[in-house]
């Protein structure tokens, strides 16, 4: 279906155009300002050049942080991703109980987000907690103040319970749209269920999944308040995180560097964004894919 | 679903089984602790089970304006997803124009940018504009992701329903404005109902901006929680406030049950 070519089309978009230029743009044109400056009180900034910039670039805290992001982002996406899918197939297969299931995944969703880390540290409670007491007389030691390894374990199991639902919803939605026939002709043909899913499954919610993936990548890549809350970038900084070094310059009001910082950040999620979509906008042109 | 339907297995209810262990382990640990006692009073011995905790949330002034605030920004903000955002929708799903490709991208790029970046100019904005402690304030920077989210999903219900529709209620005489209220937001319900729920979602369990943007009143139930925690932290009414800030959420889930496995198809 070829749509009709009407430039009055942004007159239906403006009401979203100037809310999104109000809060969106015109503070990231601010952050951009910001960050060559060295600002003392808001009245008084002293314009720095990029020192900024170099200074951030030239710190191997930085860098590290970055390693940590990517590495907590690659975990998040290996595990959410390929368990979301997997439990949106087996859901397929169980009828109208997909309902009831779907409403307990999406549970995790409503939670406020500084609740998340709140609710599993108190699960994990020694005194307190059911799994906290369970693990304390299995004689395992579970110490997440201070193992970094365990740290680890704790904010990744946080994230996969807050975040599995959206993955399996998205997923499922896409999957139930399959027609029936198509897995019925894969079936005759005797095709196995790695190659109905490979062939069939897979490119269906390959769009699905895209955005998936992106959104995922970007939120567990800049996760804040669930790292904060569990043990603010402890211990000895194996869970500071670019978000979590943000938070700090902002806190100890170091505006100009905070800013500089804002726009690397940024600038990173937004190329690998680009990146992405470009990649997806090259297999998309096949006419199969296209409504 | 009956090609589909087989014997179900055993194999298939344990999995399921440690996917609800999983899920629901941390709200059976988060009720529970919400109806005991967790610091001593007098006359109770602690560690019984009890409803002080729901009767101090509704007893304390802050806490029930807490949820007050929330729910008031909240609203807000999806009454203005759905008002930016349907005409928004309407015109990317029925029309190419100039740049629109760059909108498409534009959106995903306002979703993906990190609350932590934004913080500090929206603070020092809404400072200029008196748009700190107030509700109005929340709802408009919770737009930043939602009104991309909100245009996805309703774009994604629009396309899919036939163009002739809108060409025959005009062949009708309808005008733009009767065919838009009351024949196309009829037809895509269910869409206008999965909007709501995301929109509120996000905007109801967000942190950041809900928090930079209350420095003295309208603090919502986020950092009311927040402000539980302190010397001696009584876990028990934490719990509680927790267990009465997913209420909203889980009604939210009621409704939209039936329609939350429609899909929406982003295109870039």
């Amino acid at each position: 279906m070829i749509k009709p070519h009407s430039n009055r089309a942004w007159l239906l978009l403006l009401p979203a155009l100037l809310i999104l230029g109000f809060v969106a743009v015109l503070p990231l044109v601010a952050v951009f300002n910001y960050s060559f400056h060295d600002i003392f009180t808001l009245d008084t900034a002293l314009w720095v050049g990029p020192q900024w910039y170099l200074e951030i670039i030239r710190d191997p805290s930085f860098w590290a942080s970055l390693g940590r992001s990517a590495l907590f982002s690659a975990i998040v996406l290996s595990i959410q991703v390929p368990l979301g899918i997997w439990i949106a197939l087996l859901m397929l297969r169980i009828g109208r109980w997909a309902v009831p299931v779907l409403m307990m995944l999406a549970l995790p969703l409503v939670v406020p987000w500084n609740m998340i880390a709140g609710m599993w540290l108190t699960l994990i409670d020694p005194q307190v907690g059911l799994l906290g007491k369970a693990i304390a007389a299995a004689g395992i030691g579970f110490d997440y103040k201070f193992t970094a390894l365990h740290t680890w374990i704790l904010i990744v199991a946080a994230d996969t319970w807050h975040w599995l639902g959206l993955v399996v919803i998205l997923s499922y939605a896409s999957l139930s749209a399959i027609p029936a026939s198509y897995r019925q002709a894969a079936a005759i043909d005797g095709a196995s269920r790695l190659a109905v899913f490979r062939h069939i499954e897979l490119p269906r919610i390959a769009g699905a999944l895209s955005i998936v993936l992106l959104l995922r990548f970007v939120d567990s890549f800049m996760i804040y308040t669930e790292a904060f809350t569990i043990n603010a970038g402890g211990p000895q900084g194996a869970t500071t995180f670019i978000s979590l070094e943000l938070g700090e310059d902002i806190r100890s009001f170091t505006y100009g560097r905070a800013a500089a910082r804002a726009m690397l950040d940024f600038l990173i999620v937004l190329s690998v964004a680009w990146a992405f979509i470009r990649i997806r906008a090259g297999r998309d042109t096949s006419p199969e894919t296209t409504r | 679903m009956k090609m589909t339907r087989m014997r179900p297995s055993i194999l298939l209810g344990l999995a399921f089984a440690a996917l609800a262990l999983f899920i629901l382990l941390p709200f059976v640990q988060t009720v529970l602790l919400s109806f005991t006692l967790t610091l001593p009073r007098e006359g109770y011995r602690e560690g019984q089970a009890t409803l002080i905790n729901y009767a101090t949330v509704f007893a304390r002034p802050d806490l029930r304006d807490a949820i007050w605030n929330s729910l008031v920004y909240v609203l807000l903000n999806v009454a203005l997803c759905l008002a930016a955002g349907l005409p928004a929708a309407y015109a990317i799903a029925r029309f190419r124009f100039t740049g629109d490709r760059h909108i498409l991208f534009a959106l995903i790029a306002f979703r993906l940018t990190p609350p932590v970046v934004l913080s500090l100019p929206i603070f020092i904005l809404f400072a200029h504009v008196g748009l700190v402690n107030s509700p109005v304030g929340i709802a408009l920077v919770h737009c930043v992701f939602n009104l991309p989210i909100a245009i996805w999903i309703l774009e994604s219900f629009i396309a899919a329903v036939p163009r002739e529709f809108d060409e025959t209620c005009f062949l009708d005489g309808h005008s733009f404005g009767h065919f838009f209220v009351g024949k196309l937001i009829p037809v895509i319900a269910p869409g206008i109902g999965v909007t709501v729920f995301f929109c509120f979602i996000f905007s109801w369990v967000e942190v950041v901006f809900a928090r930079i943007l209350t420095v003295t009143e309208g603090k919502p139930i986020t950092m009311a929680i927040s402000a539980l925690f302190g010397f001696q932290t009584d876990i028990g009414l934490v719990m509680a406030m927790t267990v009465v800030s997913l209420i909203p959420g889980v009604a939210m889930i009621w409704f939209v049950r039936n329609h939350i496995a429609r899909g929406f198809v982003i295109r870039t």
